[in-house]
């Protein structure tokens, strides 16, 4: 049977979702690390602060980013940690469906995440959602654009020391445009500003082709 | 496979024609900065800076796009060379950077009454400042060489997107520092006549200096390089 590109990203998805089914080590570890990142950001802020509509969409997709490496990190942990990762190295094709698999996988876990964090915060704040809709697309395209560059740097960073440290020192700087408009766009959701939220959803949009296709074309070269 | 030996970096025999040449140019355009342009009519001297700042930040870009392509040339090519240029305009993209914020930073206080403040430009130039710091960074946890290169390439491929986002970041958010005086959308450069020679003067010792490091720098990469291929060997 011969299997084309996206058969073989849609099985590394699925075989890492599988994983994280049997052993949600991962996906636990981010939601208790979210949660509790909301609760405390929210009480060094104070009640005021924290409800306004900017500084609850920055404290919330800050948070979503500390998840998405933890939820990379451990992803890759387990592969290192079998050595199943050579094995998809040497398979024809293997490391675009390695990269392209991972992206989908995080980002359906980093969903996941995203509902349970965002719910949390709706519920503890009290934020009152003027374009519910708006607030979705840009949460959806947000969880998107995410993955592409932290999969890429983990990659780069794979069999290096003080991986953990790496992660956040190079993605960061390069998700800062993502989590700019993550966090504005959001909070023009929560204000009713329409058009706005919808730029803002749109820049996510290209941010996430843009490190996407770069990703598959470069990772060839990244992995080891 | 790694070549094991370096071809000769051509610059190299214009080594001292450069740094001599570097030193000609700040030599002039320090003198046309500080006594032959006129004086601001609404900055008064201040504004002088500009002379450093700009050049600076012109440098920055150049460096990093400099990294940018041997960074592909080794991801294309597997020459060492190329990462040798791109280790060297890293570092040199890494130290212009960091004297363009603080030079951007000393013509603040006077003008804007800060010596920093949260505006896209500043920001997003810091940001760059820090990616780059994370790919020297990235460097120095490696002591396989290919691997090191390859890592690095990488990273230097996908950081320089950082650079148009810095350049437009004025006009893209609502920002205190004044939009783009010379590289513009809108046609000619808006500065006067004999402030945009004594800045194109200055733009070019500054960039005579930029190439004048990177030979030099280059020359110590690519002798490391050599002294552990031959220690290896």
């Amino acid at each position: 049977m011969k299997v084309n590109a996206l058969d073989r990203a849609l099985l590394v998805a699925a075989r890492e979702l599988a994983a994280e089914r049997r052993h949600p080590d991962g996906l636990v570890a981010a939601l208790t690390f979210t949660g509790l990142l909301v609760l405390m950001e929210s009480l060094a802020f104070g009640p005021g602060q924290a409800r306004q509509p900017g500084v609850a969409s920055a404290l919330f997709w800050i948070a979503i980013l500390f998840a998405a490496t933890l939820v990379a990190t451990r992803s890759f942990d387990r592969e290192l940690e079998d050595d199943a990762i050579d094995a998809i190295l040497v398979l024809d094709g293997g490391r675009e469906a390695l990269y392209a698999g991972k992206v989908v996988a995080i980002a359906i876990v980093l969903a996941v995440v995203a509902l349970a964090a965002g719910a949390l915060s709706l519920l503890l704040l009290d934020l009152d959602v003027a374009l519910a809709g708006h607030l979705v697309l840009v949460g959806v395209l947000g969880i998107i654009a995410l993955p592409p560059v932290i999969v890429l740097t983990t990659l780069l960073v794979l069999r290096v020391r003080a991986r953990v440290a790496m992660v956040p020192i190079l993605s960061f700087p390069i998700l800062i445009p993502q989590l700019v408009a993550c966090t504005q766009g959001a909070s023009a959701a929560l204000t009713g500003d329409a058009p706005v939220a919808l730029g803002w959803a749109g820049i996510l949009a290209a941010f996430a082709l843009v490190y996407g296709v770069l990703g598959l074309t470069i990772v060839p070269a990244a992995i080891e | 496979m790694i070549e094991t030996t370096a071809a000769p970096f051509p610059t190299i025999r214009v080594r001292p024609w450069l740094g001599r040449l570097a030193i000609v140019g700040s030599v002039i355009a320090t003198f046309m900065a500080l006594v032959w342009a006129p004086t601001d009519a609404v900055q008064g001297d201040v504004y002088r800076i500009l002379y450093v700042h700009v050049p600076l930040a012109w440098l920055a870009y150049l460096a990093f796009f400099v990294v940018f392509l041997a960074s592909l040339g080794w991801l294309w090519t597997k020459r060492p060379w190329f990462d040798a240029l791109a280790v060297a305009s890293a570092e040199i993209g890494v130290l212009f950077t960091g004297m363009f914020i603080v030079a951007g930073s000393i013509w603040a206080k006077p003008t804007w009454g800060v010596w920093w403040t949260w505006d896209p430009r500043l920001v997003t130039t810091a940001v760059m400042f820090m990616m780059y710091v994370g790919y020297l960074l990235l460097r120095s946890l490696s002591n396989d060489f290919s691997r090191r290169a390859t890592r690095a390439a990488v990273l230097g491929v996908i950081a320089v997107i950082d650079i148009p986002i810095v350049h437009l970041s004025v006009l893209w958010m609502n920002s205190l520092h004044q939009l783009p005086t010379v590289i513009r959308a809108g046609g000619s450069p808006s500065i006067d006549a004999s402030m945009g020679v004594t800045l194109l003067v200055s733009v070019i010792a500054f960039t005579l200096v930029y190439f004048a490091f990177l030979a030099e720098r280059m020359s110590i990469e690519l002798d490391r390089q050599r002294r552990m291929l031959e220690a290896r060997s």
